[in-house]
Formats: structure tokens, sequence, C-alpha cells
């Protein structure tokens, strides 16, 4: 093994590990503030570091401060200790490694060597975010019944009876997706993405399955447990069901790993029927080839986001009332400030990337952030759907929920199969 | 090297996942060490390269068989004291034991009797999805359509079974 080699398997991992956890600030916050937004007030913004409050983020910190430093009970009732412990290890631990064999970037060729960008490069693909899918059951099963409490069980149970049930939907949508791109692989199903449908339109999975990619999202929310399909925790009937034994860490165990939860979903959904890393018109051929055409358009789009984004700012960070010195303005401007450092410091390290290292293998490397950048937004944009369609909707009754996936969706998943089959099978 | 210990540890967690499952009381505590060896089985598949046994292993075996299993002791809630009283596990364990000798005798003249040969990965992806689907759809798959019809009559039958007993009350 070259030392290339070494890092990029210490890269990958890295990303494959920190990425979603980094993602669990972000989507705390998203969640806080979405909310906020769906019911018109200001949410959480006042928790402040010096003055800097970075739009609420920093209310993240105190929240996490306030869940390490809690009194961790194990209440005295609860027999299988082992259990009641374990449960939210595995909840977060299978949330996490499901994201391993997500690809964020095209497989990168550097000096002839292709690198799948995926944490755990296996071929396996789907099939490994299915087969963890179904171990996160366990956990919740575990802490319910461990917990030795009415409402802990009553959690568990609805909890493990939908997801067992809305695994059947979910398989069959990706069976049907399956059959459209002939291969588990998610680097060679994004890749296939990558292609144009009569030359001009994105050949995403959600334009070739638009059933299945509905039914594939609406399984996805059962699997994750949320809103709304959150009957497991239920605050109003079953107080939080399966983890309302739980404190301090273990609680926030379960809390992370159900934000893990949502971002890694988001990367299935976005990888299976959005087109994944791939920037739409643009394959990764054709911006390897352009590079310098993209660098430069980057460098010029680059400032003129940062102004507008600087105007919002001044435009939104500032007192409603009268205030001499107002410290949100004065906030705002160290904001605007730093976003000029780094605008001109990316600017730089792109004018240098232009004059001195283009052309070869820093171009597939420029590309590969693209595409990195590129995940990222799209995966953003759909934890903003999780979050947009916990504040929008009710709550299901227990029967509906059982009747939408069992009498609704398992039916149209095999209607999708046969249509998509013969469609499939028509065209070859 | 560092497969090779790994096949040791997953061959050690399998037999002592089948042990407690035995030996355990409990019945979540069984069901939990079925499920080590079931996970542990899925890495003994992984390092013999058959991919797709492992997903599918982890898949149905450990993810889907085993949670419902789970699911169904939590919902019934199965308490030691509810199961009946075993006094002649013993005798039942020794005469198991007693009549399982001779084939684990013949199991090891099997393996002793293997010719002593290099061994090397299988190569051509040998166990991967696309491997093992063409051979599954196209040399083997009128085997195949029979084995899963068995499957759908039993499907059928067991959703008749259930439904019986509800007409009858």
């Amino acid at each position: 093994m070259s030392q290339l080699d070494i890092l990029l398997i210490v890269l990958r991992v890295a990303f494959g590990a920190f990425v979603p956890l980094c993602f669990i600030a972000v989507l705390v916050w998203m969640e806080r503030r979405g909310a906020a937004f769906f019911q018109d007030r200001s949410g959480p913004n006042r928790a402040g570091i010096f003055g800097f409050r970075a739009a609420g983020l920093v209310q993240n910190l105190a929240d996490a401060v306030k869940l390490i430093t809690k009194e961790d009970i194990i209440p005295d009732h609860v027999r299988h200790k082992f259990y009641f412990v374990l449960a939210p290890v595995i909840v977060f631990t299978i949330a996490v490694v499901s994201f391993a064999a997500v690809p964020f970037a095209d497989a990168l060729v550097i000096n002839g060597t292709t690198y799948l960008m995926q944490a755990i490069p296996t071929d396996l693909g789907i099939l490994w975010f299915l087969a963890l899918a179904g171990f996160a059951v366990y956990g919740i099963i575990l802490a319910g019944w461990s917990s030795h409490n009415k409402y802990g069980v009553l959690g568990g149970l609805r909890a493990a009876a939908q997801v067992i049930s809305y695994e059947i939907p979910m398989g069959l949508a990706i069976i049907s997706a399956l059959v459209v791109y002939g291969t588990v692989n998610l680097t060679e199903i994004a890749q296939y993405q990558g292609q144009l449908l009569f030359g001009f339109i994105p050949m995403w999975g959600v334009v070739l399955q638009p059933l299945g990619a509905i039914i594939f999202i609406v399984a996805a929310f059962a699997e994750a447990n949320r809103t709304p399909f959150d009957l497991a925790e239920g605050e109003s009937e079953l107080v939080a069901g399966f983890h309302v034994e739980y404190s301090s860490m273990k609680f926030g165990m379960f809390f992370m790993g159900e934000y893990v939860a949502m971002f890694t979903s988001s990367a299935i959904i976005v990888t299976l029927y959005f087109g994944g890393y791939q920037i739409p018109w643009f394959s990764t051929e054709t911006l390897v080839n352009n590079a310098r055409a993209v660098t430069v358009l980057l460098m010029l789009l680059m400032p003129a986001f940062a102004w507008v984004f600087a105007l919002w700012m001044a435009k939104n960070n500032k007192s409603h009332y009268d205030r001499p010195n107002d410290p949100r303005v004065w906030e705002a401007k160290i904001y605007t400030k730093l976003l000029w450092v780094t605008v001109a410091a990316l600017e730089i390290v792109l004018f240098v990337y232009l004059i001195a290292v283009s052309g070869g293998d820093a171009d597939r490397i420029l590309v590969a952030l693209l595409q990195i950048i590129t995940f990222l937004v799209k995966t953003t944009l759909m934890c903003f759907v999780y979050v947009w369609v916990r504040w929008t909707l009710p709550r299901f009754r227990y029967d509906q929920l059982q009747k939408l996936g069992w009498q609704t969706l398992l039916p149209l998943s095999l209607l999708n199969i046969f249509v998509t089959s013969a469609i499939v099978v028509a065209l070859s | 090297m560092l497969a090779d210990g790994l096949f040791i540890l997953f061959f050690a967690l399998s037999v002592l996942g089948a042990v407690g499952l035995v030996l355990f009381r409990h019945p979540m505590n069984g069901a939990m060490s079925f499920v080590v060896t079931l996970i542990s089985l899925a890495g003994l598949y992984a390092l013999l390269s058959a991919k797709l046994i492992f997903a599918l292993q982890l898949i149905v075996y450990a993810g889907a068989i085993m949670s419902l299993i789970v699911f169904i002791i939590m919902f019934l809630n199965i308490q030691p004291d509810d199961l009946p009283r075993e006094e002649t596990t013993l005798l039942y364990v020794l005469g198991g034991g007693i009549l399982v000798v001779p084939i684990g005798l013949f199991l090891v003249k099997i393996v002793a009797s293997l010719p002593e040969q290099a061994i090397a990965i299988m190569g051509n992806d040998f166990g991967g999805v696309k491997e093992v689907g063409l051979l599954l759809f196209r040399d083997w798959l009128i085997p195949f359509e029979i084995v899963s019809l068995l499957l759908l009559v039993s499907l059928v039958g067991a959703v008749i079974l259930a439904g019986k007993r509800g007409v009858t009350k």
C-alpha cells in the first residue's frame, strides 16, 4: 500500500464517520429553527458566547453541556441492565455505520488507481443499508422491553411493528429501482443517474421511478420513526415511548441516533432517487475536461453569493427595537468580515490551483470536492423535507399507519415492480 | 493473518451463541445469544467471500426473522416463571450427546481425509451479487422456481390457518 492509499482510506473513513456526527448539530438546529419558521416564531436564538450566537447554533452546545452533566440514572426496577445500556448504543452505532456504503463523490482516479468514494468501498451498496436498517429495531425493542415500563413496552411494540411492516414496501420500492439501474452498487447507481433522458432531462431516479420514489420516501420516514410516523414516541399518549426511562447521555444517544438516522436515510434517498453526488447536466467527465472554466466560474460566483448573503445577514440580524450600539449589528459585521476572509482565502487557493497545478489529477480532486459539496447540499435539502413534514403533518393513528403500509404502499409497490419490469423488458 | 484471527473469533462466537441459546433460561437472553450466532455466521460467510449470502444472512435472518421472534417474546411478555420446569434436562443433554458422538467422529474423519492444498481466494468475483444471480436465474431456474412455489404454498397455508380460528370463534 502506498502512502496515497493509506491517506485516502483515512480520509474516506473520517468522512463517513464525522460528517454524520457534524450533521447532528446542523440538523438539531435546522429542526428547532425550522419548527419556529413554520410556526411563525423565532426559535432558540439567545444562547451565545460573548455575543456570538451563530443564528442559534450555540444553543446546541448548551444542550450538549446540559445532557452530559445531567445525572445518569438506571432505575432500580430495571432487571436487565445490560440490555438497558446496550439499546442506545445499538441505535446510535447502526445509524452511523449504515452511512458507510453511501458514495459522496464519483470514483476518484489518481495515478491510474480508482478509489471508490465510500467509507467502506464495498459493492454491496443498498444491501448494506438494508442489512443494517433491520438491526436498528433491536435497539428500540430492547430499550422498550428492558425499561420494564408500560409506556416503554408500548412504544417499543409500536416502533417494532411499524419498522417491520414498512421494511416490506421499502424493499419492494428498492427492487423496482434496481430493475431500472441493473445494479446494487450505489456508486454505479449514481453514475447511471448522470446520464440525460431525451438529451435534456437529468436521468434521476425520481424521473424514472416517480411512484417508487414516493413509496421509498414514505417508508424511509417510517423507518426513521419521524412524524407523521412517530407513534413510538407519541408524547401525548405514551409520554416518550421507548426512551421514557432514559436520562442524560443515554437519552442523548437516542436523540443523536435519530438525527444520524435522518441524515443517513436522506443520503440514501438522494443517492437512489435524486442523482447522488451528480451535478445536474454536468457529468464527471465534462467537469474534468472543463476544469479551468469551472474554476473561473466558481471564482466569479463565490463573491456574488457572499455579497447576497452578507446583505441578507445585515437585513435580518438586528434587534427589533431601538438599542444603543445594537450588539446584533456588531455581530453581523464580524460575520461579514469572516465571510469575506473565507471567500478571499478560497479565491487565492483556486487562483493558485488555476496557474500552478491545474490539469491531470488535480482536476479530478477539484471535481470530487465539488461533488461532495453537491451531495451534502442535496442531503441537507432532503433533511429539510424531513423537518418540513414533521412540523406540517399531524401524527397518524396506529390503525391508519398499518393500513397505509399494508393496504396502500404494499400493493402499489408490487404494481410498480410489474410495470417497471414490463417497460424495462420492452425497451431492452 | 487478520482474516484467520477473525475467522476463529466468529467461529467461537457462533458456537458460544448456540450454546447460550440452549442454556439460557430467560427467552430474551436465548434470543439475543442466537442473534450473536447469526451475525457471526454472516461474518464467516463474508470471510469465505460469499458477499451476497453475507448480506442476505444479515437482512433475512438477523434482521427480519430474529427481530420478529424478539418482538413476539416482548409481545407475549414471557417470563422464566411461565416456562415449564425442565428437571430432566441433564438426561436429555447426555443422551443427545451420546447419540451425536458417532456423527461427530464421522465428520472428524471426513475433515482429516481432506487433501492438503494451498488455499487461494476464489477469483472472478465469486459470490458477488451478479454471479450468484446469473447462476440462480440461468442454470438453476427451475429448482429456484419450484422452491419459491413451495414458499408461496406455505405462505397461503399459514394465512388460511391463521384466518380459520377467527371464523370459528
